[in-house]
């Protein structure tokens, strides 16, 4: 490994800082006794965060945006396991289409995805209705499941499977004491990353939330449009700071650069 | 009736025949090996006896009962892979215990026959470990004590020594044979290894090509090859080409090179293409004039226990094997004798083939 040079280390910490800096101030923010988005300069106060938790829409999203986060990335996971096993060690018609298919949302910007499932929505008659969110929202989460579990897979020796398989275990015993077990962290992985991604999708839920499903992403951007006080920031903060609790959640369980680098 | 049979048993992947027409018939108590080189059908053998592989045709018995389309869950064999196969996020005692469990043998039974298995493979300290925790060496014995532990009819093994290191391999070996002797179950291993399966089997398959060219004691394998390309993939050995210049009821003499040569094979018929086979060990050095011929020490290797000599002549290079006696070895570029006895050259009818045991890989 070479050792960077001043001007590298230079270089990086100035990336660092420009990434960072925008969490860290929206943090602060949340934390003014001031009306305004400002710096706390006369001291720290909770004032903010006191007033989301009073503030009945947000409590409400927030649960809405929990709900939808957990539903979707277990009913992802429960879909994208077996269908990694399939196109991982199967060799059948339409097996690459099938993959295409699984990871395509990845590729198909959610604005596109917003309005197509708007349209679809209204036309089966399912507008408003927070299962029809659900599985819009594993559309978008199940590539990143699939993604993790197709690697997990892969480096998968087939014969313990012949091992358990020998000493008289069913195909169902193999899969729930051995294969599961085996795959448990990248199956953990990927529903962390799911979840992490329904809770902060904004694009595509902008348009396909009714007035009782709308999520905390889209709660924050319909306010924000109205009025911005330090309440949002507060908001944010929050957010950050779940989503970070499941970034590091995910690193512990999995891995970061096992994902993020596609080392395994 | 012998215990496990196999009955012109064929696998085919699509154009491919990767086993053909393989008969084995194996004796209760048995230790057979299957040997030959990567892709000769070896493992494919052993899969469709342990039920992975499903063959194109023939049938297996095993103690008279057709196992032929029996799932590999229902056979009840002892199996320990190549990579070991143990299950990662199990301990050592839950791994062994396992195949106990599928059986449905009650809890109170299961804890003294794992005990038992762990102690026939000197693992009974290791119960609590995983997996991971334990050297290659431990892992192989893990697996072992797992196949044994559901009292197989069969054991099967698949290269089951090739992950070790050469010391480790040769103690497990024999540790191996001991253990296979003291249970008694009937046991077929794959290898590619010929020490190893000479070293530890009843009998010896030799597999070319997806067919057994030769069954038979390790020794007589060794001794006499019925092909040359088994004379020359186990053990070393020295081809010669030559022709059969006089020929009687017992024997015959053949001509390398000019240099006539008896043999103590009979039906040669004078004119006839040959091929000798000599071993290397067969072969002693002499004093330059005496011997049946004359060469020239070319390379010398000092293997400890033995030296391994080439040495050019009229019929080319030739391998010779010496023990190491403790006396002073012959220099590089001396000239010697050679001389062997009639009876160790092995004649294989027709020319040498050029182009040795290069067969399409199947399967690891």
């Amino acid at each position: 490994m070479t050792r960077n040079g001043p001007a590298a280390l230079f270089f990086h910490t100035l990336v660092v800082i420009f990434m960072l800096a925008p969490l860290v101030i929206v943090c602060l923010v949340a934390f003014t006794p001031e009306n305004t988005l400002s710096l706390p300069t006369r001291g720290f106060s909770l004032r903010w965060f006191e007033a989301v938790f009073h503030h009945p829409d947000f409590v409400q999203s927030f649960w809405n945006s929990l709900w939808l986060a957990v539903l979707s990335a277990t009913l992802a996971v429960a879909l994208a396991v077996p269908a990694s096993l399939a196109i991982t060690r199967w060799e059948f018609p339409g097996r690459g289409f099938l993959n295409a298919l699984f990871l395509s949302p990845l590729i198909i910007p959610h604005l596109v995805l917003g309005v197509a499932m708007l349209r679809l929505f209204a036309v089966v008659g399912a507008a408003g209705s927070f299962g029809w969110l659900v599985a819009a929202h594993m559309v978008i989460v199940t590539p990143y499941v699939m993604r993790l579990l197709i690697a997990a897979i892969s480096g998968f020796d087939r014969s313990v499977e012949q091992a358990a398989f020998s000493l008289g275990a069913s195909e169902a015993t193999v899969f729930r004491r051995v294969t599961l077990p085996m795959i448990l962290p990248g199956v953990t992985g990927g529903w962390l990353i799911a979840f992490i991604n329904s809770f902060d999708e904004l694009t595509m839920s902008i348009f396909i939330t009714s007035p009782s499903t709308v999520t905390l992403p889209v709660r924050m951007y319909m306010y924000a449009t109205e009025s911005i006080d330090p309440m949002m920031a507060a908001v944010s903060a929050l957010i950050i700071g779940i989503t970070a609790v499941a970034v590091l959640l995910l690193d512990r369980v999995y891995g970061l650069d096992r994902i993020l680098v596609g080392q395994h | 009736m012998s215990f496990l049979e196999l009955k012109n048993i064929t696998k085919r992947y699509g154009p491919l025949t990767a086993v053909g027409d393989v008969s084995l018939s194996v004796e209760k108590g048995e230790f057979v090996s299957l040997l030959g080189p990567s892709g000769c059908g070896k493992t494919t053998t052993l899969q469709m006896i342990a039920g992975f592989v499903e063959p194109s045709a023939g049938t297996i018995r095993l103690d008279g009962r057709d196992i032929t389309r029996a799932k590999a869950n229902s056979r009840g064999l002892g199996i320990v892979f190549q990579s070991y196969a143990l299950f990662p996020h199990m301990t050592v005692f839950d791994n062994v215990s396992f195949g106990l469990e599928m059986q449905r043998v009650p809890k109170g039974e299961r804890k003294p026959r794992v005990e038992e298995a762990l102690s026939l493979v000197h693992l009974s300290p290791y119960a609590k470990r995983y997996p991971r925790e334990l050297s290659g060496g431990q892992r192989q014995r893990v697996a072992l004590a797992r196949a044994l532990v559901i009292r197989p009819p069969v054991l099967l093994l698949d290269e089951p020594l090739s992950n070790l290191d050469a010391k480790l391999r040769e103690a497990m070996q024999f540790e191996l044979r001991e253990i296979q002797r003291k249970v008694g179950t009937t046991t077929v291993m794959v290898t590619h290894d010929q020490a190893e399966a000479f070293s530890i089997s009843d009998r010896v398959v030799v597999m070319e090509a997806g067919r057994i060219t030769q069954i038979d004691q390790p020794y007589r394998i060794y001794e006499h090859p019925e092909t040359e390309f088994i004379s020359r993939f186990v053990g070393k050995t020295n081809l010669l080409p030559g022709k059969v210049v006089t020929a009687t009821g017992a024997g015959a003499t053949v001509s390398l090179a000019g240099i006539a040569v008896p043999v103590e094979t009979p039906g040669l018929s004078v004119g006839e293409t040959v091929t000798l086979c000599i071993r290397p060990e067969k072969l002693h050095l002499a004093a330059p004039a005496g011997g049946l011929l004359t060469g020239r020490v070319a390379d010398r290797f000092f293997l400890g226990s033995q030296w391994l000599y080439h040495i050019d002549g009229p019929l080319g290079t030739l391998m010779v094997v010496t023990p190491n006696d403790g006396s002073t070895p012959a220099e590089q570029g001396a000239p010697v004798g050679l001389e062997w006895s009639p009876s160790v050259v092995r004649v294989h009818r027709g020319a040498m083939a050029e182009a040795p045991d290069v067969a399409l890989e199947v399967t690891g």
